[in-house]
């Protein structure tokens, strides 16, 4: 039982960060109907806008580790979220009207962004800091830790806070208003650039949310990080029903409880193998993914 | 008309280009050097450029051999089956002749191939894999060990050294880590009163192994051995001491970099590590470490030495052969008796594997890499 429980603690943990990144993918889809490629490794460019944050921290002689992660978490998201913006205005926003086209800008930006980082850090991985112990909060055998449940908790958090912004407020209103359809929200008089912009901002901040995360859990960031996350996260939006909020938070837990599970109780060399056999068996129930269908809205 | 003339000018500019391209080729002896420059075994593959640099800069501070400069071409492989192959090709177009260096032995088995169709020497420094000697092509050496005489030595070490009765194996399917898992299996396997509870892989690229090491601990073994390289294995040591799996924790050669230890931070203290002597280890590679550290200003890889003398090695078959002919630079190499390298004297057996080869174990204490028992 023990067991159990802690495969789904395990599954609890990564499924948090593919869930994370899920919503960025979700959202653009939702509004554009993009699937951005390049989204895995916006992921990886907030994991290391982080590192350097706590590099120049360290240069200023700043030392204590909940302030130090805080700033850098601040700064990493201001900026990741910049730097998506950035990529929807050189890459995306020129080919709005040619899919094709644009799904290859995609493709693009993501090699632009890997050798980016390739070039600017390194080619080799990167050790993040180690601030945080193992500590944990004492559940008999079961071996949690506080920065587990601190990276739970707040990702949890976030995608409440993303659920309330998308329904609740005017550029909310906004966004759901231009997935329905675009030409009718430009014609009520929404700026629809600045809306998908702002999509593309709110995505690529919760990216670089998992990708400091990613660095302090696990401590190692590579300039490649973000491609097989990436398509993780992205599988976990289809699983969910891509397009919607609520289900790519449930389609990124599932998976990643699927994966921890295949792994425990079966092969981790058929992990995947097992965990992807399980989500071809609910699409093809489920063509639209978990709660594709009950909301007929995206997002 | 002025499209001739662009014509004229472009063969201006070609045939003195051309020209050049023939004298170069004349002019210098290349040494082609095949490397992870890029992915997570970047590291490994730029302390073995650096070496291979070295020991041509030396030999030409000589004078070079046969009277003509050597020159290091190298070209990224990343690790990877297909780009070591594409490697491979470029380094024959850039004219090489002979080869001495790759790293990960899923790289290095498929380039082998291409080397043997052209009839080209390839001296590997630290690809560990049974299979790339067994392959029977005469052309392919290494001067590295093979992971089923460390596969061997390690299970003997859990089972007599660290009293091991059960012990849990975990590779990551590439061709170095299954080939010395399995030859660590079939060890373990073979000893009395010894059980393997664990064998199963971990796919590299991935941060969370907490899942497959959440198996490991409910089967409660005495020693968990890691066989793949240290991207992961820094991953893995860590993971296991916040999982809190029971047991020592012992990696293989391929875990043997400062990284890990960075990776892992205090979780890497006690960690066994089974290698081949680091050059700081041997009376022999006193005077290459110095020279390295004066000529790149930071300490030799795990794998420097060997690339060293990898690459002494083929220069030294040059200059007995008197020729920097392919086919007679494969002779020669196979010739090689009891050259003295860096990492000790060095000698090839039949299949071109390197005779009599050391393994050590390192444990790791204070951040620092130290011989165990020694």
């Amino acid at each position: 039982m023990d067991i159990a429980l802690q495969q789904l603690v395990n599954g609890l943990t990564v499924g948090a960060f593919y869930a994370l990144i899920a919503l960025g993918y979700t959202m653009v889809y939702g509004i554009i109907r993009l699937i951005n490629f390049a989204h895995g490794d916006i992921y990886a460019a907030g994991a290391f806008l982080g590192l350097s944050l706590y590099a120049l921290l360290a240069l200023l002689h700043i030392q204590n580790p909940v302030l130090t992660t805080l700033l850098a978490l601040v700064v990493s998201m201001g900026c990741t979220g910049l730097l998506g913006v950035l990529l929807y205005r050189i890459a995306y926003r020129p080919l709005l009207h040619a899919r094709l086209s644009i799904l290859i800008s995609a493709i693009g930006g993501s090699l632009t962004l890997e050798y980016g980082l390739f070039l600017i850090y390194s080619p080799s991985f990167l050790v993040y800091p180690h601030l945080f112990g193992r500590a944990g909060p004492a559940l008999g055998d079961l071996a949690i830790s506080w920065l587990q449940v601190i990276i739970f908790v707040s990702s949890l958090l976030l995608m409440a806070a993303l659920y309330v912004l998308v329904h609740r407020t005017k550029i909310g209103m906004a966004m759901r208003a231009l997935a329905i359809n675009q030409d009718a929200a430009r014609l009520m008089g929404i700026d629809v650039n600045r809306v998908i912009a702002s999509t593309f901002f709110l995505g690529s901040t919760l990216a670089a949310f998992a990708g400091v995360m990613t660095g302090l859990y696990y401590s190692q960031i590579s300039f490649l990080m973000g491609f097989l996350v990436g398509l993780k996260a992205f599988t976990a939006a289809v699983l969910g029903g891509i397009g919607n909020i609520p289900g790519a938070v449930l389609g990124g837990f599932l998976l990643g409880i699927l994966e921890s599970l295949a792994a425990g109780y079966f092969s981790s060399r058929w992990k995947d193998v097992v965990a992807f056999v399980i989500l071809i068996v609910i699409l093809v129930a489920r063509p639209r993914g978990l709660l594709g269908e009950r909301v007929v809205e995206r997002m | 008309m002025r499209r001739s003339l662009a014509c004229l000018a472009m063969l201006a500019l070609l045939v003195p280009a051309a020209a050049l391209g023939v004298g170069a080729q004349g002019a210098t002896v290349k040494i082609g050097v095949p490397v992870p420059l890029s992915g997570g075994n970047a590291k490994m593959g730029d302390d073995i450029a650096k070496a291979a640099t070295l020991a041509a800069e030396e030999w030409n501070a000589k004078g070079g051999v046969l009277g003509r400069k050597i020159e290091i071409v190298s070209f990224d492989d990343a690790c990877d089956a297909q780009q070591s192959v594409t490697a491979a090709h470029k380094l024959l177009d850039a004219g090489v002749a002979a080869v001495a260096g790759g790293y990960c032995s899923s790289a290095a088995i498929p380039a082998s191939a291409v080397y043997h169709d052209a009839g080209v020497a390839f001296v590997a420094d630290a690809s560990s894999n049974p299979k790339l000697t067994d392959q029977g092509f005469e052309n392919v050496f290494r001067v590295i060990g093979r992971d089923d005489q460390q596969g061997p030595y390690a299970a003997g070490f859990m089972i007599k050294t660290l009293k091991g009765k059960k012990i849990a194996i975990v590779h990551d399917n590439t061709a170095y880590a299954k080939g010395l898992a399995d030859a660590t299996k079939a060890a373990v396997e073979g000893a009395a009163g010894v059980q393997l509870v664990f064998f199963d892989a971990v796919t590299p690229g991935e941060k969370d192994f907490s899942a497959i090491l959440t198996k490991v601990k409910s089967l409660k073994p005495d020693v968990t051995y890691y066989t793949g390289y240290y991207p992961e294995g820094g991953l893995i040591a860590k993971q296991f001491k916040e999982l809190g799996v029971p047991g020592k924790f012992m990696a293989g050669d391929a875990n043997n970099d400062p990284t890990f230890i960075s990776e892992a931070g205090n979780a890497s203290e006690g960690v066994f590590v089974t290698s081949t002597p680091l050059p700081q280890d041997q009376t022999t590679a006193k005077s290459f470490i110095d020279r390295y550290k004066k000529r790149w200003n930071q300490d030799p890889g795990p794998y420097s030495a060997l690339e060293y003398d990898a690459v002494s090695v083929v220069l030294d078959a040059i200059k007995r052969s008197g020729s920097a002919d392919r086919g007679t630079i494969v002779k020669a190499i196979a010739a090689t008796k009891g050259y003295s390298g860096a990492t000790g004297t060095i000698n090839f057996d039949m299949k071109g594997d390197r005779k009599s080869v050391l393994y050590i174990t390192y444990i790791i204490k204070g951040g620092k890499f130290v011989p165990y028992g020694m």
